[in-house]
């Protein structure tokens, strides 16, 4: 597909995030995921229904693919909820928490333009009608105190049998076989301590009860570490990602000394037997402005930060100038011009994206998963643009 | 009283809410008028905290323990405060806008502007343009408050203005979300933008001033 194909897809990403393969741009799909219903918004404005799915996105765009590892239930990306689509959203807008198992659906009321139900995930929402695949409203949340947590920890166990794909081996074998770049799913420190206690409480809870927070935290430790070492031992994993997204259009929710207390040394112990495993390209998803957290997470040894929103005041080309090569970047390509206009686009991408992928270890994507307000065309113009960087012809009309 | 106000406000800062209720309680036995509390306690504590944020050296947690402080502080006055004067520094209707069902951002804008002596009529959250007209037709309402987290949901702040305007209201219009701008606000006449719930203050400031 891309050019210098012939290097195996595992290497080759590999090769990308060590900063090789000068001048080119890799185009890898799991960074130009999209919104639930962006394929079908774009299908109803005339795209080729062939983007409907997500190997026919793929295939459309000519993207390699980089295997998230959602089979294994150990982070909010998950395979198990996908197939119920009817109901509340397949997961990644509505995060669902590693828990096995996790809560039925019951819907408490209704009106016509929103429902009020139980998630997965134990939390009460509020849904939109009319736009189901967005973020609820989060009207109540699982964990409160120590007593609610001691019951939902329960389900935060690595061993669970159903956290694991059911022909374990048969598994291995395929995913083994296949030459697709994988990456491992992790939960992180944050990210999911919100999803179970709400936002607010949680930043309470950081001066009220701390002792709480590092119990949940300790927890999440347990079952990452937990299921990593039976995914390292058994799969052939080129990444691991965190889900955390601990910041918002300033900088972080928390200080930077809360980030150092409560979580360094927690990262440090997944990244050191990670590091052990020979895993050092440690990718970790948070929205907002990350300027602060950057340099944390490269102590602790992550070193791949995505999306890298530009409204939130990232720029990967300055970020690139004072971290040089230890920091792999993904995302960055600014949304806003997607949705502007292919001159946007095009003064967005050739403003960054030569002088990125010719000091390496770059992967340009939509600066968050791709919503539906990006027009079909500029999209198609933006994917163009990257492969013309690589010599490669346009994608067929 | 002069130590104990300066007291009140240190703890403020601090989020010690219940040193807070403890000296307020104290001031009132001291006889200390109670809109001094207010006014040269708590406010500046909130305030100093508000200036530590922007400087960088707190962050949401310390601003959500410091108001709570605060608010505990004014429930201890409340009761003294019913027959006093307490200045309103402005009505504000707030809602994040149709079809964006986030709210954690708008209600930390609440919380900080009633914290700094505004009155905030909180619409919740995926809010249509005709029940932002509702809540401003017939009252004093000095600023209309949005937020929205998608560029797909900003394109409905427009048309709340528009909305408002054909209505013949004319209330300040502020804006503030993850993919909001200055330049968004100026292109669609808003005449407010915050990046956050501490400029916001600021802003909302600016606002009713002006």
């Amino acid at each position: 597909m891309e050019k210098k194909a012939s290097m195996p897809n595992r290497e080759r990403f590999v090769a990308f995030c060590r900063g090789e393969r000068l001048g080119e741009v890799p185009l890898f799909d799991w960074f130009y995921r999209y919104w639930a219903d962006t394929p079908s918004e774009w299908v109803k404005r005339g795209a080729p229904k062939e983007i409907s799915t997500g190997k026919g996105f793929r295939e459309y765009f000519q993207l390699s693919h980089l295997h998230g590892l959602e089979e294994v239930v150990s982070e909010i990306n998950r395979a198990d909820l996908k197939a119920d689509t009817t109901v509340q959203g397949p997961g990644l807008y509505h995060p669902t928490p590693p828990i096995v198992p996790v809560f039925p659906i019951r819907v408490i009321k209704e009106d016509e333009r929103h429902r009020v139900e139980t998630a997965y995930s134990g939390a009460v929402v509020e849904v939109s009608k009319e736009f189901p695949w967005r973020m609820p409203k989060y009207l109540e949340y699982p964990v409160k105190d120590w007593a609610t947590w001691k019951e939902y920890k329960k389900r935060l166990d690595p061993y669970t049998a159903e956290r694991w794909p059911k022909d374990w081996w048969r598994f291995v074998e395929k995913r083994n076989s296949e030459d697709a770049p994988t990456m491992m799913l992790m939960a992180g420190f944050f990210g999911v301590l919100r999803e179970w206690t709400g936002m607010e409480r949680l930043l309470y809870m950081f001066y009220d009860d701390p002792k709480l927070v590092e119990d949940m935290m300790d927890q999440v430790l347990y079952l990452i570490l937990g299921a990593a070492r039976r995914v390292l031992h058994d799969l052939r994993i080129e990444a691991v990602r965190f889900w955390e997204d601990m910041a918002y259009r300033t900088g972080p929710l928390i200080s930077p000394d809360m980030v150092r207390k409560f979580m360094a040394p927690r990262y440090k112990q997944v990244t050191d037997f990670l590091h052990s495993h020979g895993i050092d390209i440690i990718h970790i998803d948070s929205d907002g402005n990350v300027n602060e957290l950057i340099p944390i997470w490269l102590e602790c040894g992550i070193n791949f930060p995505w999306p890298l929103e530009v409204a939130a005041g990232n720029d990967a080309v300055a970020l690139r100038k004072k971290y040089g090569k230890n920091l792999i970047m993904a995302g960055n390509i600014d949304k806003r011009a997607l949705i502007e206009s292919k001159e946007a686009t095009y003064k967005e991408v050739t403003s960054k994206v030569p002088y990125l992928v010719k000091t390496g270890g770059f992967f340009p994507g939509c600066d968050h998963v791709i919503p539906p307000d990006v027009p079909f065309e500029n999209y198609k113009y933006l994917i163009n643009l990257l492969r013309e960087i690589n010599g490669m012809e346009k994608l067929p009309e | 009283m002069a130590d104990l106000l300066k007291s009140i406000a240190q703890n403020v800062q601090k989020g010690d809410d219940k040193q807070v209720v403890e000296l307020v309680s104290k001031a009132l036995k001291s006889k200390t008028a109670p809109l001094d509390i207010l006014e040269k306690g708590l406010v500046p504590g909130i305030q100093a905290l508000g200036k530590c944020f922007k400087e960088g050296t707190a962050y949401l947690p310390e601003v959500l323990i410091a108001t709570r402080a605060m608010n505990r502080g004014v429930e201890v006055l409340k009761p003294q405060l019913a027959n006093v004067d307490v200045p309103n520094k402005g009505n504000v209707v707030i809602g994040t806008v149709e079809g964006d069902m986030h709210d954690i951002g708008k209600n930390l804008v609440k919380l900080m502007l009633e914290s700094n002596g505004f009155k905030v009529d909180d619409l919740g959250a995926d809010v249509t343009p005709d029940v932002f007209v509702s809540a401003v037709k017939g009252r004093k309402v000095d600023i209309v408050a949005m937020s929205a987290l998608l560029t797909m949901t900003m394109t409905a702040m427009p048309k709340v203005i528009d909305a408002l305007k054909k209505a013949g209201l004319k209330p300040k219009v502020m804006i503030g979300g993850a993919p909001i701008t200055r330049e968004f606000a100026d292109q669609i006449g808003a005449e407010g933008f915050a990046e956050d719930c501490v400029t916001a203050v600021d802003e909302a400031t600016r606002l009713v001033k002006g």
